[in-house]
């Protein structure tokens, strides 16, 4: 081994996380500018079309807003889950069977939207929760792995959705592909076509932010994620906070498809997840487990894939966004590993035991 | 009777064979440590470029070792990240599945739909392949199906657990630094490891395009890389026994085909459940049923943490 220059701190100090990440997310988008240029696009007239078609538009501001709104509560879902150290992967899942939930409510039940909606939320939460209860079970009483578990769900989800969209709940009015009819109710649009459920979602996040800093239960969730052994030998009850920390979690995916549904896409689609789900698990990486930094974070998240809108337009594949969107998490990963590391002065012999 | 039977076991052993062979890989990688999570992405990449190749060179040979090449490739640049830059395991995997499914797509999009131009034809077995219900099915199909499932678990196997290079390559997964002070090199046997998993893990895709599913479509790998992760648990990382798993879960996979072939009175889209459902049941019901099965199938210790010499 060569002399070390370097010493690796058990934390990482923010700043110098923030530094690293931007020298990722510049890295990313030099190799991102190096493949389109080598592709025939021009990267510096791309770059100029897609800042004035995202910020620079209203439209562009808009659909920044709409796409913030689910990756809020996604990437709040994967962060909460985060924090007792567990990884719920099945966002997307729990997304799709909230979004079914309430819109077997919406086709349901007839009646004015004051009173519709609120049905509709709690059947969205209900049925995100409902689609992580397995997972939650096993892993807290049988020690199941819960990435792979949460994983295979958002299969089983989106084959559920495509059945109903096709059979029994298929549009018959006209005859929309893979998709429910139009809902009669809908979350009301408070500036162009962003709804309520955009700052409602903010409040939730911060709510959540303030719940797992302020209360016992928030601090019993960080022990627990921390250090479970010191956790249970303190009296805090892990498996009963599993438990809990992951239904919360599978409830707020399912809160995302019940706002898409009701305020954005208006009908069950199959495919409607967009990602959301995945993405939410990106979104909450950017925060480093902190609920604050999800605001941030899924508005990044939602810059990319508005820019992914620009790109298709420029016979870009939608799929170069999930590409795009790897490389950056590939660099990030990176560069927090690399954010532990302090130079040492004068460093230390070789052989020598640290 | 015998005539389903026998067609149901040919399904199994064919759809079996992309798992077992990306599941086989995913073993190597967990056994000295290191948990891929980019298997799908890898599946995807294998599965694309295969049908590339085959297209400009009509030999499914030259594919399949294309899409093996590609995965390899993938796995490095997976293990650079999380083997070399110790970044989180978890995030990189992650990484990887989103940068092999969002290019394969774009690299794909002009031969989305079309038939693959050449795949490994029919090869049968004098003798062998008359045995009845398992005859056809292990020897009257594609060239691949015995090594996948007799040639490469054998000699995974006798690697693993009869070699001394097995016992260092355990080691690592167990505990790195005991294997460090006793001189192997943990990053290096970490390293090429995880690239020879990604290499299994292209060429599952390359064989799932080229003899299965001989056409490429989004989407088309279908969590069958997070199937494999599963199975890889399921099996107590063991060769042998992941590569029978993945022979139960074709069967499943069977299962629903013959269900559509009979028409039986259930609709399609949960009859295509059944792959993840019977998936989760593996990894869940023995736990439940039989508690000590945790402790007897356990994962290799220092499995998903990065080795730092320097920091004990």
């Amino acid at each position: 081994m060569a002399t070390r220059a370097f010493q690796r701190l058990p934390s990482a100090p923010a700043g110098r996380i923030l530094v690293l990440r931007l020298a990722a997310i510049v890295l990313s988008l030099c190799i991102i500018a190096g493949v389109l240029a080598l592709s025939g696009h021009s990267p510096v007239v791309l770059a100029e079309l897609i800042l004035r078609s995202t910020l620079g538009s209203r439209f562009g501001l808009e659909d920044l807003a709409l796409f913030m709104c689910p990756l809020l509560l996604t990437g709040a879902a994967v962060t909460v889950c985060g924090t007792i150290g567990l990884w719920n992967i099945g966002a997307e899942g729990q997304f799709y069977a909230g979004a079914i939930a309430a819109t077997g409510v919406a086709l349901g039940l007839h009646g004015p939207a004051i009173m519709v909606l609120p049905v509709m939320t709690i059947a969205g939460i209900l049925g995100g929760m409902a689609w992580i209860a397995v997972p939650t079970l096993a892993r807290a009483y049988a020690g199941v792995n819960e990435i792979i578990t949460t994983l295979l769900l958002n299969f089983i989800a989106s084959l559920l959705t495509y059945y109903l969209t096709t059979g029994p709940w298929r549009d018959r009015i006209s005859g929309a592909q893979v998709s429910t009819q139009r809902l009669s109710v809908s979350i009301p649009e408070m500036w162009g076509i962003v709804h309520w459920g955009f700052p409602v979602a903010i409040v939730i996040v911060i709510g959540l932010a303030l719940v797992l800093s302020r209360t016992r239960w928030g601090y019993e969730i960080r022990i627990g994620g921390a250090n479970p052994e010191a956790a249970r030998y303190a009296g805090i009850p892990v498996r009963l906070r599993i438990i809990s920390v992951m239904l919360l979690s599978g409830g707020l995916a399912g809160l995302a498809g019940m706002f898409e549904v009701a305020g954005t896409v208006h009908r069950l689609q199959g495919g409607m997840a967009n990602n959301f789900g995945y993405l939410g698990i990106v979104v909450a990486v950017l925060a480093r487990g902190s609920c604050l930094n999800v605001i941030p974070a899924a508005l990044l998240m939602a810059l990319i894939l508005d820019s992914g809108i620009v790109m298709q337009t420029q016979q870009l594949s939608a799929s170069v966004v999930l590409a795009i969107t790897g490389l950056i998490l590939f660099m990030i990963a990176i560069g927090d590993e690399l954010a532990h590391y302090r130079p040492v002065a004068g460093a230390t012999p070789k052989g020598k035991a640290s | 009777m015998i005539t389903l039977l026998t067609g149901m076991l040919a399904t199994a052993v064919l759809a079996g064979g992309v798992l077992a062979l990306a599941a086989l890989g995913e073993v190597l990688a967990e056994r000295v440590g290191v948990t891929n999570l980019g298997v799908e992405g890898l599946m995807a990449l294998g599965a694309v470029t295969a049908v590339m190749t085959v297209a400009s060179i009509p030999s499914p040979w030259v594919g399949l070792l294309v899409a093996g090449l590609v995965g390899a490739a993938g796995g490095m640049v997976f293990a650079f990240g999380a083997v070399v830059m110790r970044a989180n395991q978890v995030l990189c995997g992650l990484a990887t599945t989103f940068m092999g499914l969002g290019l394969s797509t774009a690299l794909g999009h002009n031969y989305a739909g079309q038939p693959v131009a050449t795949t490994f034809g029919h090869v049968t077995v004098p003798l062998l392949s008359s045995i009845p219900v398992i005859g056809p099915a292990l020897f009257g199909q594609n060239i691949l199906i015995v090594p996948i499932y007799v040639i490469l678990p054998a000699l995974v196997h006798f690697v693993m657990f009869r070699t001394r290079h097995g016992l260092n390559m355990r080691a690592v997964g167990e505990n790195p630094a005991a294997a460090d002070a006793a001189g192997i090199p943990v990053m290096a046997m970490r390293f090429w490891y995880v690239t020879l998993g990604g290499a299994m893990a292209g060429m599952a895709g390359g064989y799932l395009t080229l003899t299965y599913v001989p056409v490429w479509s989004e989407g088309m790998v279908a969590g069958r890389g997070w199937i494999a992760l599963a199975l890889v648990i399921f099996a107590g990382y063991r060769p042998v026994i992941v590569t029978l798993s993945a022979l139960l879960f074709g069967l499943v996979t069977a299962l629903s085909f013959v269900g559509q072939a009979h028409n039986w009175p259930i609709d399609p889209a949960f009859l295509n459940m059944l792959p993840y459902v019977g998936t989760m049941a593996f990894i869940i019901v023995p736990v439940v049923v039989w508690h000590r099965m945790r402790r007897v199938m356990a994962a290799p210790a220092a499995l998903a943490q990065p080795y730092y010499r320097d920091v004990r």
